[in-house]
């Protein structure tokens, strides 16, 4: 028996009827066709799937559909604003934060929670703030040294430091 | 190399750490994995065996069938009456396996029946309706099990659970050891372990009903090959099957054998009226979604007292698990750079792939370079502390010279370049070594023990394939090849269509560095399709991402398919401009008179001619400014069990470890980490350097977390990522790389491999610094992964890791 | 990896989720956080008939202070996250073992979703928040169709995911003492730092200036089947100055009369060498003076 939602995915509020059991990773990919939020484990432990949940970060495998009933979703599409990357992803461009991408908008946004919570957080506390995050290209350093830029990116309040706009001219 | 004013026109872009144009969309979350595209499709589930061993007497799908929202079943008799066996290159002995299990099943995990469903939720129902009755055989689970005289037969046909046995030897062995003042004698034991890509496999098969063909969407890593697989085990014609690989998030070698479960998708979407999509779950992917095999390795060090190694013989046995398709191929490729960095003249390799009830085995990154260079480098530790020499001294003493480059080994392969007495005194020096050595006298005062690891290893790029089939004779594929297209479209941009693939090495960002090099244009004007698409794609039979091969043979192809674009661009100009042309050149996007500058056609004119106002191109000059090259490094030569070069550049490196060990939990803390890396021309140094720390930490979870294990049953104990474990961003340490800069003579850019040094070397060192830091206890490190446990029952019993 | 069928209710009260489970006994099961229940339901562990999400009760979030001085204590909401928990200034303040030991469960998503409620009611053999429950000697109100009951942590943990809840009560409320004098220590033996213990240790250690123990307290957690009290070693420290001969003798005694767990991370030798060694390291720690 379906039950009714209304759950707010960046900024726009979604009413479906759903079935109580499906995931809300798989509402976000198959419902609402926002795919930047990856299953990479299933099992909650590599955090590919990671979105905020009313700003704080959580496993969209973890949880189901329902339980994001009447709250807000942010997921990697919502980062950006009008196609300029925010902070975040552009410390992630810039310090060659990402090989493959998949581990990436989990990634970006654990950042976002630790950022939220602590503005300019050591090396090891951006380590602890990401044990729930796998990535197998980059060995973490240079994702560390991605948060690390971001942090001081919207510490000097320049969400987007340089003025042009990256272009997105790569062939999908 | 080839003369690089041939090939550049400009210096601006190749050898900078230029930003990734792949990164934009991936990190908007607007990238295209397989399980991202856009289809209206059918799900596909597995059901897979329970069993490790045991014969299949009944598979009742029926009640599966009735459920609503099932839309078709095939199970694995099914399948095995429609298809070709699995097809073997490395084994000798016979071995007959299918895609899906037929008769019996021969690990946990394989598949059994696959079910198509209206979504991926009734499909899981579904599984659960399926009655399959087994009737248990006894297991074979470790080597020792395997090579028992009586032991249960996994293959039947092969009358022996040993699938290759072969000895290659070179040079005179047994002259090496009447020689020796000593021979060092050791046996290692290396687990299973695997990279386990973040994205799984996936793939979408879709059956065009009109012309009974085939099209694919898969994250496979090695499409040229699978497109020969799948349509051999189908019995198609080639043109009846057509593959496209979109983004793909990993590879590491584990997708390089996909291509069954294709032939699987391809069964179900006959009976589908849309595409089936099967997105690999994490426990299929731990249980049979391939890993690097198990080994054994007894290893003998003929020497002489002052440390000059004379010959090194050893004996490997890999378990590959149960999958015929890559058998055999790891100890072979292990044999081919067998002595390392060092000088030594004679070798013997005895080589045994073994059958198990372990999952299926792959080529994994570095593929048994991590193992073989683990072992040697062990070995010199070893040998050095036998003959009272400092670990240092004793490699020192045994060096390949930079005079003696290029070097031939005794089984043929060439070393073209590199300074490894250097790299080593480079890496001693800035990671502090003789003040770490200090340390750790202070240190073990206070009872703390603290040990450094060296390593130095060889990292050989762009594979001849032909060596999978030394022991059988004529290779059905060989040679070190790739293509590219590469055209200038109306607006006089630059396109560029693989024949290989990328799962996130930035292939795309490093081609139009140098074609930007080439043309003189801005990166930003070449776009790089580095997805795959069998219809267009320039691919060969062995086309995809391997041997860190991209930029030897991926680049070379490139630079010779722009080559001929930009001669044609010029004859056209020669044309326009009514100058010879011997008398042009290429300058901003556009080709001039050396002499004038203002007498100047730009690509968008030239293009416009070619394209649209054919009439006036010079007589002979086709329409059109689109050239395809396949790039054969002239280096490449048929492997032979004489002349066995198989790769064509050697990238090395030294690793420097310091860790401290907590001798009473077992907790290893990194205190150091440096890496002296030589890969000739770096083409990006920020994309390098990348790949080398990443690579460096997979081997250090190989090292010290990551592990395959099976029970007594053959029941895998590693199903999740609680279990298997791989690193995460705490608890490892800071590495700090530099480079040196031996260009590679046999490749147009002077470049050499990159991408799996660090996964090769790492694991030594590591294990090195670990014994080092228990020497106070006389504790030896033979085996991995090097566990808290392992570590406080060898201190405290044992004196064996 | 997806959930068999389950009908759905989102309660607004803790008495409407209480008739809920009375009505559908052992085929319903309460939701909190779900970073277990969802885990079990996806492997097809744990299938049941109906969920009861308690996520909509707002009554069972909070942490307040009741009472003042040594005699007061805390209460906290069982769906009072693990990162709420962390971040509580009145915990790190007056009950520090509880932060303590939340910062070191899972990984930030966990943290943020899964809750004090959830993690006690699961009852994994291995969890760090029960072992910090036994140490503070803490009270546990479960509320049932009969009305609510208060439960002694040392009566709560019967056995491998066992609790002495019965399946129509749900956990409400944990209340912990205030111990200003106290030393509050967890240690966790676990492969990175995010997983599960093979050997967790939660202290709470009152000791005079002379370093002898007046009042000891250890919870003991990814040893057994469940987590439990160590009321040997607690024994052997009470009353005696804390000297390394006295932790190495008391320390042995961690495992006393328990059936050790084994897996392929740490053997049975191993898990009581552990124990062993993180419980010395921690009375060690706790019973220096700042």
């Amino acid at each position: 028996m379906k039950v009714p939602v209304e759950i707010t995915v960046n900024g726009t509020r979604h009413r479906s009827e759903v079935e109580p059991r499906l995931l809300l990773v798989h509402y976000l990919r198959d419902v609402l066709d926002l795919t930047g939020t990856h299953v990479g484990c299933e099992t909650g432990l590599c955090g590919a799937c990671t979105i905020l949940l009313d700003g704080e970060a959580v496993k969209s495998c973890m949880m189901l559909a329902v339980q994001a009933n009447v709250r807000a979703v942010e997921t990697v599409e919502g980062l950006s604003v009008e196609g300029e990357l925010d902070a975040v992803q552009r410390g992630f461009w810039e310090e060659h934060g990402l090989q493959c991408g998949f581990c990436t908008p989990g990634m970006l946004l654990s950042a976002h929670d630790l950022l939220r919570r602590s503005p300019q957080p050591t090396e090891e506390e951006i380590q602890r703030a990401i044990h729930g995050n796998l990535c197998r290209c980059t060995g973490y350093q240079t994702i560390v040294k991605a948060i690390q830029n971001a942090g001081d990116k919207m510490r000097a309040g320049k969400p987007s430091a340089a003025s042009s706009s990256p272009s997105t001219r790569g062939r999908r | 190399m080839m003369n690089l004013d041939e090939i550049f026109v400009t210096r601006n872009w190749v050898g900078k750490s230029v930003r990734r144009d792949e990164d934009i969309r991936l990190i908007k979350g607007e990238a295209a994995y397989v399980d991202d595209l856009d289809m209206d499709c059918a799900h596909v589930a597995f059901l897979r065996s329970v069993y490790a061993h045991a014969r299949i007497t009944k598979i009742d799908t029926s009640k599966a069938e009735a459920l609503p929202g099932v839309i078709a079943v095939v199970t694995g008799p099914e399948v095995a009456k429609q298809t070709k066996p699995i097809v073997a290159r490395a084994i000798t002995q016979p071995a007959i396996q299918y895609v899906m299990a037929d008769k019996k099943v021969r690990y946990v995990g394989e598949p059994l029946v696959a079910v198509a469903a209206v979504d991926r939720y009734i499909a899981e129902d579904a599984l659960e309706l399926i009655d399959v009755e087994y009737e248990p055989l006894p297991v074979v689970v470790e080597i020792a099990d395997a090579l028992k005289k009586d032991s249960p037969l996994i293959f039947e046909e092969a009358g022996s659970n040993v699938l290759l046995h072969d000895t290659l030897e070179h040079g005179n062995m047994d002259a090496a050891y009447q020689e020796a003042d000593l021979v060092v004698k050791e046996h290692f034991r290396v687990h299973r372990y695997s990279s386990t890509p973040l994205e799984t496999w996936a793939m979408i098969a879709k059956h065009e009903k009109g012309n009974d063909s085939f099209v694919v969407w898969a994250n496979d890593q090695q499409p040229g090959r699978s497109t020969a697989n799948v349509c051999n085990t189908l019995g198609i014609p080639n043109n009846r099957f057509r593959l496209i690989v979109p983004d793909s998030g990993g590879g590491f070698g584990i997708k390089l054998a996909i291509w069954p479960h294709i032939v699987i998708l391809c069964l179900l979407a006959k009976k589908v009226d849309k595409p089936v999509k099967w997105v690999q779950t994490r426990r299929e992917h731990l249980l049979g979604g391939s890993h690097a095999p198990d080994c054994d390795v007894e290893i003998e060090l003929p020497m002489k007292k002052d440390g000059k190694i004379l010959g090194l013989f050893i004996k490997d046995i890999e378990n590959d698990g149960s999958f015929v398709h890559t058998a055999g191929i790891y100890g072979l490729i292990k044999f081919a750079t067998m002595v390392g960095c060092y000088d030594i003249r004679a070798t013997r390799a005895e080589l045994l792939s073994v059958v198990t009830q372990k999952g299926p085995t792959v080529q994994n990154r570095g593929v048994g370079k991590p193992t073989m260079i683990f072992v040697l480098e062990r070995m010199m530790d070893i040998a050095a502390k036998k003959l009272g020499l400092d670990p240092v001294e004793i490699r020192f003493r045994n060096f390949i010279q930079p005079k003696q480059m290029p070097y031939t080994t005794p089984s043929g392969e060439i070393y073209e370049s590199g300074n490894y007495p250097e790299c080593l005194q480079k890496a001693l020096s800035l990671s502090g070594y003789d003040e770490l050595k200090k340390r750790q006298i202070e240190m073990r005062k206070n009872g703390k023990y603290i040990g450094l690891g060296i390593s130095a290893g060889i990292e050989p790029g762009t594979s001849n394939l032909g060596y999978y089939y030394t022991s059988r004779g004529v290779p059905e594929y060989m040679g070190n090849a790739e293509g590219a297209i590469v055209s200038i479209d109306y607006d006089g941009n630059v396109n560029v269509v693989m024949g290989s693939v990328d799962q996130g090495q930035g292939h795309a960002t490093t081609i139009s560095q140098v074609i930007a090099d080439m043309l003189d244009i801005h990166p930003e004007r070449v776009s790089v399709d580095s997805h795959l698409d069998s219809l267009v794609s320039p691919f060969l039979g062995h086309s995809g991402a391997y041997s860190n091969k991209f930029n030897d043979v991926d680049l070379g192809a490139v630079i010779m398919a722009t080559k001929k674009v930009r001669d044609k661009m010029v004859r056209i100009a020669s044309h326009v401009l009514g100058v010879e042309t011997g008398g042009l050149q290429v300058k901003n996007g556009a080709v001039c008179s050396r002499k004038d500058e203002q007498k100047s056609v730009s690509f968008q004119e030239i293009a416009s001619l070619a394209y649209k106002k054919i009439l006036l191109l010079p007589e002979g000059v086709e329409p059109g400014l689109k050239e395809i090259a396949y790039y054969k490094n002239p280096m490449a030569k048929l492997p032979s069990r004489d002349d066995f070069n198989v790769q064509i550049t050697h990238s090395n490196s030294v690793h420097v470890v310091a860790v401290e060990v907590d001798v009473e939990t077992g907790e290893i803390t990194f205190l150091k980490y440096v890496i002296v890396h030589d890969c000739g021309k770096q083409l990006n140094p920020g994309i390098v350097e990348g790949m080398t720390i990443g690579s460096t930490v997979h081997g250090i979870g190989a090292a010290l977390l990551e592990e395959f294990v099976y029970d007594e049953n053959g029941q895998p104990l590693s199903a999740s990522f609680m279990d298997y474990m791989k690193p995460l961003a705490g608890g490892l340490p800071r590495i700090e790389l530099a480079h040196m800069e031996s260009p590679c003579p046999y490749t147009l850019l002077g470049t050499k491999a990159v991408g799996e040094g660090g996964a090769i070397g790492s694991v030594a060192a590591v294990a090195n610094a670990v014994e080092d830091a228990l020497s106070p206890f006389q504790v030896k490190v033979v085996s991995l992964p090097i566990t808290p446990q392992k570590v406080v029952k060898a201190v405290k019993e044992t004196k064996e890791i | 990896m997806i959930p068999s069928k389950f009908e759905y209710f989102a309660p607004a009260s803790l008495a409407e989720a209480v008739s809920l489970l009375s009505k559908y006994q052992e085929e319903a099961k309460p939701l909190a956080g779900g970073q277990s229940l969802i885990s079990l339901l996806k492997l097809r562990l744990a299938s049941l008939k109906y969920l009861v999400d308690l996520a909509g009760i707002a009554e069972l979030n909070y942490i307040r202070e009741e009472g003042a001085g040594p005699s007061g204590t805390i209460s906290i909401g069982a769906l009072t996250t693990y990162a709420q928990i962390k971040e509580s200034k009145l915990l790190q303040s007056k009950c520090p073992l509880l932060p303590q030991t939340a910062s070191v469960v899972g990984d930030v998503q966990v943290r943020n979703r899964g809750t004090l409620g959830g993690s006690l009611a699961h009852a994994d053999p291995a969890g760090d928040m029960p072992a910090a429950i036994l140490a503070l000697k803490a009270e546990l109100k479960a509320v049932g169709p009969q009305g609510e009951r208060w439960i002694q942590a040392d009566d709560f943990f019967l056995g491998m995911m066992e609790t002495a809840l019965s399946p129509d009560e749900i956990l409400s409320e944990i209340r912990v003492p205030v111990l200003p004098d106290h030393k509050m220590i967890y240690r966790k033996a676990a492969r990175r730092p995010s997983d599960f213990a093979m050997v967790g240790i939660a202290l709470c250690l009152k000791a005079r200036d002379d370093q002898t123990c007046e009042e000891i307290s250890i919870g003991v957690t990814g040893v057994t089947d469940k987590p439990y009290r160590a009321e040997e070693t607690e024994k052997r420290l009470r009353g005696k100055k804390l000297e390394p001969k006295i932790i190495e003798e008391a320390a042995s005694a961690i495992t006393e009369g328990v059936d050790v767990m084994e897996n392929m991370h740490a053997s049975q030798d191993f898990r009581s060498h552990l124990a062993r060694v993180y419980v010395s390291r921690a009375i060690a720690a706790a019973g220096i003076r700042s």
